[in-house]
């Protein structure tokens, strides 16, 4: 599903190139549940934005799903990230002047679906999430647990292979929090592929592997590929 | 992503900031309004004018214009009047011409009881009347038999009335024009238009002016045709007749009062063309009004674009958003901007006492035009946004 060939990624600092990703081999299966750990700066963010296509490789090969999308634009990044991706975040990134139902219907929009088939799959990703009475609100009138349900909706309704979820609990107390790790727990029994960035352990329990990032490499073992350890 | 789903949008955002929504178009509204007022009105203008200088209807001025060698053998002939009564039969035989307008002018004293002054005494044919209405405010208008009797009756000015009368109905009074007895029969109306200016003036019937002044001869002709496109050719064929009777060679010409009043046309055009051009300015910085809210539009709304991109608009897509929003806001702008410029020149001119014209093309013009104006200056804001990194604009407060 997921195959990282020595990734590196830099960034300008000044004139000094700063690397943040220092080779990176990683094989994600579809259908498992993985969670991203590591303290901030180990740079799990930036792996965490080139696996969800929003930025791109300095160095090495990114193939999603058999495509190499590593040296794609930024037209067909887009694509991808519409299609095969759903991110879910931490500040549940909702549009504030848009109803529950309309911000899952938005990745649909970009697809070029019709009205009228969005509003019956927006629909049918709220009654999945269980906020199908809570449709016509505006995010403002939710609760965070059901913020981040809505965004949770809008993640799945395009039916990608993966969701991203950048700290989806950062913001929530344990007890939504671990509502919403039961939501994931559940696509995931459905075949979705799930990768949380967290640094709580309490969340990454609920994955079936843990991937240890710090310094810009991988600490624990994947897939017989071992991250160099300094 | 449809036009309509980027136009529902653009209308929600823009609803969203009401007030400022309304303020940046207000920019665009009075722009395209201060356009459609100086349009409408110089064209209503331009309009007026053509029509006060080739007068009512399908009509030719003749002129007398002798040559050198005409004024040396008769250097008193500007005194005398260049057209005879033959000249009017004749030209009566023209199959184009309708009737032919043929009137004498001359200054004369006239007096009544203890006042005097000067007036311009206008002797005319019965065709005269058809053609220049000579509106009757009080009394009665001539008749045919005043013009074959040659009855010593006369229509006199309203400014007449005012200062040998003192404004006293003078119907019914006998005045002494060139010391010749001419009973008032009627006072005619007030003159109103752009080149009315009162003065004392007295019309009578062409047979007591000549009886009066003992000169059969005519001063103006005009010549009335049944449409317009045939007035060249009577012209030029009337033109000729004269020229033959009275072996001359150009000497009677007509005037073209319709290319005089294209060049009257082409004054008020450039007229025009000044004043919407400095409303147009207007409508620039109405444009830089625009550009400026869309810019703090893009900046507060950073994060719905790194949002927006995330879930996978294109950078194009979310070019095509800002610039309908732009557009939108525009268009909206451009509306209202006409429905500002056509009330104020209906009412303006309504004052004014001449018509505005707003034509359509006017109208689609400025709505084409202020639709451009969202496009020119919404491109650099859209450009901006779509320029936005998604992962920066994700993490912007």
């Amino acid at each position: 599903m997921i195959r990282l060939e020595s990734i590196t990624r830099s960034f300008l600092l000044g004139k000094e190139s700063v690397p943040v990703l220092n080779g990176i081999d990683l094989k994600i299966h579809e259908g498992e549940f993985a969670a991203i750990m590591g303290p901030s700066g180990s740079g799990k963010s930036t792996l965490m934005n080139i696996i969800g296509c929003l930025d791109k490789p300095t160095e090495g090969e990114y193939y999603l799903g058999g495509e190499n999308v590593s040296h794609y634009n930024d037209k067909e990044l887009a694509r991808v990230r519409n299609q095969s991706i759903g991110f879910v975040f931490q500040q549940f990134h909702l549009l504030p002047r848009l109803s529950a139902l309309k911000n899952v219907e938005l990745p649909m929009i970009y697809a070029g679906i019709s009205k009228k088939e969005r509003q019956a799959r927006a629909e049918e990703a709220l009654i999945k999430v269980g906020l199908i009475d809570r449709m016509n609100h505006l995010p403002n009138a939710l609760s965070g647990g059901q913020k981040q349900r809505v965004a949770i909706a809008r993640a799945i309704v395009n039916t990608p292979k993966l969701i991203l979820a950048d700290e989806p609990t950062g913001a929530l107390d344990s007890k939504t929090s671990k509502d919403i790790m039961e939501q994931f727990k559940e696509l995931n029994e459905e075949g979705v592929t799930i990768i949380v960035v967290t640094h709580e352990s309490e969340v990454a329990e609920y994955a079936n592997r843990t991937i240890m990032v710090r310094d810009g490499r991988i600490l624990s073992p994947s897939e017989g590929v071992r991250g160099q350890i300094e | 992503m449809s036009f309509m789903e980027n136009l529902f949008m653009a209308l929600s955002s823009l609803k969203a900031h009401k007030m400022r929504s309304i303020l940046t178009m207000l920019g665009i509204i009075i722009g395209v309004g201060a356009v459609i007022i100086v349009v409408a009105i110089g064209q209503g203008g331009e309009a007026m004018l053509k029509t006060q200088i080739t007068g009512p209807g399908n009509t030719i001025e003749l002129f007398y214009q002798p040559s050198d060698e005409e004024i040396r053998a008769n250097p008193n002939i500007f005194q005398q009047a260049p057209f005879k009564q033959e000249d009017i039969r004749a030209l009566e035989q023209i199959p184009e011409i309708k009737s032919v307008v043929a009137s004498s002018t001359k200054l004369s004293a006239i007096r009544f009881q203890e006042e005097t002054g000067d007036v311009s005494t206008t002797g005319i044919n019965q065709a005269y009347l058809k053609l220049n209405e000579l509106k009757v405010a009080k009394g009665r208008n001539f008749s045919a038999s005043d013009f074959l009797g040659g009855r010593r009756a006369g229509l006199v000015s309203n400014k007449l009335q005012e200062e040998l009368f003192k404004g006293k109905n003078p119907v019914g009074n006998v005045v002494m024009v060139a010391n010749q007895p001419i009973e008032i029969i009627g006072v005619l109306e007030k003159p109103t238009g752009l080149f009315a200016f009162g003065s004392m003036e007295v019309y009578i019937p062409f047979q007591t002016w000549k009886t009066i002044y003992g000169s059969s001869d005519f001063t103006q002709v005009t010549l009335q045709v049944a449409s317009a496109d045939q007035l060249q050719v009577a012209g030029k064929k009337a033109a000729k007749l004269l020229n033959n009777l009275h072996n001359t060679e150009k000497s009677y010409q007509v005037i073209n009062m319709e290319e005089i009043a294209q060049g009257v046309g082409q004054i008020t055009k450039i007229m025009t063309l000044i004043i919407g051009s400095i409303a147009g300015i207007s409508l620039f910085v109405g444009g830089i009004g625009v550009m400026n809210i869309m810019l703090v539009s893009v900046t507060e709304r950073t994060r719905e674009i790194g949002i927006r991109m995330a879930l996978g608009a294109t950078r194009g897509q979310v070019l095509t958003q800002f610039l309908i929003e732009s557009m939108t806001l525009t268009f909206i702008g451009g509306i209202l901007g006409i429905l500002l410029g056509w009330g104020t020149s209906t009412i303006v001119s309504f004052f004014a006492g001449w018509p505005a014209l707003v034509s359509w093309q006017v109208v689609l013009g400025g709505v084409l035009f202020s639709m451009v104006i969202g496009v020119v200056f919404g491109l650099l804001p859209a450009n901006k946004a779509s320029k936005l990194d998604p992962i920066d604009s994700l993490r912007y407060e």
